[in-house]
């Protein structure tokens, strides 16, 4: 396989593991616009730990989720009682936080980037994006999914149903942060380098758009929205700038013509013929 | 030394309140974080210099620059708010960053990413009083700042359109009982909204001299910043959260590293968030203009 | 039947809203195993008491017991585990649940640990809450929409999907916020039928806000009327619509008929 084609699979499973940190707490009705902070913490620490110990890189990359979720569990308790936009501007701080913090950490080369010796490739990370792909989806399946849903549809009503809201956001918060972590587990060990600057809020509002423009109503959303959108620019060619360009330009045109995003529970539930199926014997009775 | 850095430390906050006022009045009125609002600073920032590049006299590229970065805010409005209402809460918000990014990359795509350079209009009228410079732009800059945010607040305080824009900030369901209506202010909060981002942008770029596509992003970091510190759609506490951030900042970035800074502003911007979400000035509630 | 502890007691509840006062020294009880109507005009405060039961908002006074248990300072997402559920005056299903999911929002109280946030519901068909659920809209006659987008459903469907929800949490006191509102008469009467057979197969206390007099006839067999936060009335179908006040409000309208009819849907 040609380098050019693995450099651009690597960076689609790394943004489908993104997306699906990203799509976790947005399932739940939050904004997490601090997601590159919680990824460049696992980026930092698996290629601290792979580098320092000598411990292998998957099991640094899986630790460095843990460490991007510990932290995200001890700011999620007061971050979330913020609400709607103060919610996404706390988000967003604690990720100027963890940014600024890490340019000034000297161990990991401050702000002059920091080289990753242990080297992944891309089955392995296919692996792990994949593996993150059917995790999401199996614990979207059980009440899990019903209860973060029910969040985000009408927190009141929620809440007098007896679920615990905040332990649900909590929850899809942090675990969306391990799995941004892990992200930039991968990311660092294929790319063997890694410099704060790049977890910047431009990662994390690229990730939040590939969630939204996806579809955020279903699990499959998050890797649509990643797959199209990491592989359309390369198609489309062209320089960098253009690219952005339009991208940029989709995004407004899709938000404003499908606000819910490419993909819908409704429309798969009709593509399955659940929908037509309940009609037709609607019509029958 | 100190006083000079305080004198620029006024100045730039005078920007900064610009941006945080352009900011809170879509959030004060409408709920909503216009990301866009750094690129419209943008904007007007390259516009004037591509005017005055151009031959244009300068009165009238700084009046072409705030038009076309008003009627820009306004294409902004059509694609961000008219369309999405009713859509999931943040779906707003993530068109204005997308219209940033677009904003950002056709500025490049136009006038290159390299920093441009802006002819000194003002050359040898800088005043000296008691061993402190001022400069005429910076001077006019402070004064323009200050006068346009007094506008709007009598703007919003007298005129029968300044009440219901009130009201909608209040509450948008009554808004609509009273007969207010909304789809004809709205055009109008965001027309607004690019016109003191785009006195900001032009008011920088004279000043500063130089401009550049990424210009928009720090100021709109510290315009945000702002924002928060005078609470959330105060008109007021933006220009008191923009003077606090822009004297600290030049105060700071001499004694301490930038990036320290960094930490040192933002986390006292989530200590805010957390403990006085209306900032240190205003007493308004959350969410809730207080224009 | 043999306990005659009230299912639910009010004791002296004030509730105000900034200067206005919602709830005003509010007592009464309902006695387990009745269907009991709560009426009253507009703004009368019916929505507020249930707020109140349920804990959507906090009591300024007074002390309210369920089961002969004082909820008053209990969080309102533990007090469904107490044997309350309720209805919502307008329809506040999760719009992006199927109407089975919807249903299995209402088990989550017996079924909320780790264990059941983890249960494969959607995975297995053979789930056993999810056998529970599509059971329960079975006997609803619901059943055909279980896997269809609830925000498509008519408006009738919806609102029978909100009681088939509450009674999923195994309610001991089921409150029904006006539940024919809105609904033509074909669907009011397949509420009713509903109705029927939930106060059949279970032993559930039903407490129901509901402006239409002839479904309060229908089903009720005891009426609390309220007046600007205040009860003005309270006894059988017909003490209630003997009452001078409770004429006067109602201008002596309505009431007489629907106790009539009261009489003859029973026997049926
Ligand atoms: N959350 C609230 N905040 C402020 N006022 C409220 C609130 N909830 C209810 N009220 C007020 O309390 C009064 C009683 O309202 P409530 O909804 O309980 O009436 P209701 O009897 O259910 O009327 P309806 O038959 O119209 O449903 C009304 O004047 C209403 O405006
Ligand atoms: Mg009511």
């Amino acid at each position: 396989m040609s380098g050019y084609l693995e450099g651009i699979l690597v960076l689609l499973a790394v943004n489908v593991v993104f997306a699906y940190g990203a799509f976790l707490p947005v399932a739940a009705g939050q904004l997490n616009l601090g997601l590159a902070g919680f990824a460049a913490i696992g980026a930092y620490a698996s290629a601290y730990l792979s580098n320092t110990y000598a411990i292998d890189p998957i099991l640094a990359i899986l630790l460095g989720g843990i460490a991007a979720g510990a932290v995200a569990l001890i700011v999620a308790v007061p971050v979330l009682r913020t609400r709607g936009i103060y919610l996404a501007l706390a988000t967003f701080a604690v990720g100027q936080i963890v940014q600024a913090a890490l340019l000034n950490l000297e161990v990991v080369g401050g702000a002059a980037g920091y080289p990753v010796t242990a080297f992944i490739r891309l089955p392995t990370i296919a692996a792990f994006a994949a593996g993150v792909v059917v995790l999401v989806a199996l614990l979207f399946a059980t009440r899990f999914g019903i209860a973060v849903t029910a969040v985000h549809d009408d927190e009141r009503v929620a809440d007098l149903m007896g679920l615990n809201t905040r332990a649900f956001q909590v929850a899809a918060f942090t675990l969306g942060s391990v799995i941004a972590g892990i992200g930039g587990g991968l990311y660092a060990h294929h790319f063997s380098f890694i410099e704060a600057q790049y977890f910047n809020i431009g990662l994390s509002i690229t990730i939040v758009l590939y969630v939204l423009l996806g579809g955020t109503q279903t699990v499959l959303g998050p890797l649509l929205g990643a797959a199209v959108f990491t592989l359309l620019p390369e198609l489309l060619r062209g320089s960098a700038n253009w690219r952005y360009v339009h991208f940029a330009a989709a995004v407004i045109i899709l938000m404003a013509l499908r606000p819910q995003g490419l993909l819908t529970a409704a429309q798969i539930r009709r593509l399955l013929g659940l929908d037509r199926a309940a009609l037709s014997r609607e019509r029958a009775a | 030394m100190l006083g000079q850095q305080f004198i620029n430390g006024v100045m730039l906050g005078s920007v900064y309140a610009m941006v945080a006022v352009a900011l809170t009045l879509s959030i004060g009125v409408l709920n909503f974080l216009n990301f866009s609002i750094p690129g419209l600073f943008m904007i007007a920032g390259m516009a004037t210099w591509a005017l005055i590049h151009a031959g244009v006299a300068w009165p009238l590229a700084i009046l072409g620059a705030l038009a076309i970065t008003a009627a820009v805010s306004l294409v902004v409005e059509r694609f961000t708010w008219r369309w999405l209402r009713g859509a999931e809460p943040f779906v707003p918000l993530v068109s204005s960053m997308a219209f940033l990014l677009l904003f950002e990359h056709l500025a490049i795509a136009w006038w290159g990413s390299e920093m441009r350079v802006l002819p000194s209009l003002f050359a040898g009228t800088d005043w000296r009083v008691a061993g402190f410079v001022i400069g005429v732009p910076q001077l006019v800059g402070l004064a323009v700042s200050i006068a346009s945010i007094f506008g709007l607040s009598l703007l919003l305080k007298r005129t029968s359109m300044g009440r219901s824009l009130r009201t909608i900030a209040e509450d948008s369901d009554t808004a609509l009982l009273l007969g207010v209506d909304v789809n004809r202010l709205v055009p109008v909060v965001f027309a607004l909204a690019g016109l003191f981002a785009a006195l900001a942008g032009v008011l920088f770029a004279l000043n500063y001299r130089q401009v550049q596509p990424f210009m928009g992003e720090a100021v709109g970091l510290k315009g945000i910043s702002a924002m928060i510190v005078g609470g959330m759609g105060s008109t007021w506490g933006a220009i008191a959260g923009g003077l606090v951030i822009g004297i600290t900042e030049v105060l700071s970035v001499g004694y301490v590293g930038a990036n320290f800074v960094d930490i040192a502003v933002f986390g006292l911007l989530l200590l805010i968030l957390f403990v006085r979400p209306t900032g240190l000035f205003a007493g308004l509630p959350a969410g809730r203009g207080g224009i | 039947m043999t306990n005659p502890q009230p299912i639910l007691r009010l004791d002296r509840i004030t509730k105000r809203f900034g200067g206005m006062t919602a709830i005003d020294d509010l007592s009464f009880t309902v006695r387990r195993g009745s269907r009991t109507a709560l009426i009253g005009p507009n703004g009368a405060g019916k929505t507020t008491v249930f707020n109140l039961v349920t804990g959507a908002v906090p009591v300024d006074a007074g002390q309210i017991f369920v089961d002969g248990r004082d909820l008053t300072q209990m969080p309102s997402r533990k007090r469904v585990r107490h044997g309350l559920a309720r209805s919502f005056q307008n329809v506040r299903l999760m719009p992006h649940l199927t109407a089975i999911e919807n249903v299995m929002v209402g088990q989550h109280c017996h079924n909320g640990g780790l264990f059941g946030v983890l249960q494969p519901v959607n995975l297995w068909p053979g789930n056993r809450w999810r056998a529970a659920a599509r059971a329960a809209l079975c006997e609803s006659g619901l059943e055909q929409y279980a896997a269809a987008t609830v925000k498509n459903l008519p408006y009738g469907v919806q609102k029978r999907l909100e009681v088939v929800r509450a009674m999923m949490a195994q309610p001991r006191l089921l409150l029904l916020d006006e539940p024919a509102a809105g609904l033509n008469s074909a669907e009011t009467e397949a509420l009713q039928v509903l109705l029927g057979r939930i106060c059949s197969s279970s032993d559930v206390t039903l407490l129901v806000v509901e402006h239409d007099m002839h479904f309060v006839g229908a089903l009720c067999d005891a009426v609390v009327v309220l007046d600007f936060g205040r009860k003005i009335a309270e006894g059988s179908p017909a003490e209630v619509r003997a009452d001078p006040r409770v004429q006067e409000i109602y201008l002596g309208t309505t009431i007489a008929e629907p106790v009539e009819r009261c009489h003859v849907a029973r026997s049926a």
